[in-house]
């Protein structure tokens, strides 16, 4: 079981770095639950 | 940290546990990673929002931290951030937060 298992997840991304979406895809099979997901724009 | 997210962020703290939740930032700079990080740990540094005052303590990382790294998948990290992975200074990143997190979080994976 990964560290992430049973934990639940904000995700604060950001459109020049690493958007919310993408981090969603990575961790979806972790075991952990998105409870808020946000991506930046500072353009 | 625009105030709406500031109160998302209280709300989810408050109903699952400051102990049940992860923060994971992917911020593009090292300023602005350990701003928000400070944010959810500490308050809001600007005293504006609803975090304002209020330690969350809460348990934040860069995506690029080697531990959160280890638990992603393969084969979507490699198709979604690896990229942006050769492109930013990756341990910069992760290290600013660790600041924030080793001074500020309450509890750690």
């Amino acid at each position: 079981m990964g560290k992430l298992s049973g934990k639940k997840l904000i995700l604060l991304g950001e459109r020049d770095g690493v958007a919310s979406p993408a981090m969603e895809a990575c961790f979806a099979g972790s075991g952990a639950e998105v409870v808020f997901s946000a991506t930046a724009c500072f353009v | 940290m625009d105030l709406q997210n500031q109160q998302r962020i209280l709300d989810a703290a408050q109903k699952y546990g400051a102990e049940n939740v992860i923060v994971l930032l992917g911020s593009a700079d090292a300023e602005g990673a350990g701003l928000y990080a400070e944010t959810v740990t500490a308050g809001d540094p600007t005293y504006a929002g609803p975090l304002a005052g209020v330690s969350l303590g809460l348990p934040v990382y860069h995506v690029f931290d080697e531990v959160i790294k280890a638990e992603a998948d393969k084969g979507a990290w490699e198709e979604q951030i690896s990229m942006m992975e050769m492109v930013l200074d990756t341990q910069k990143l992760a290290g600013s937060v660790a600041d924030m997190r080793d001074q500020h979080s309450k509890s750690k994976l």
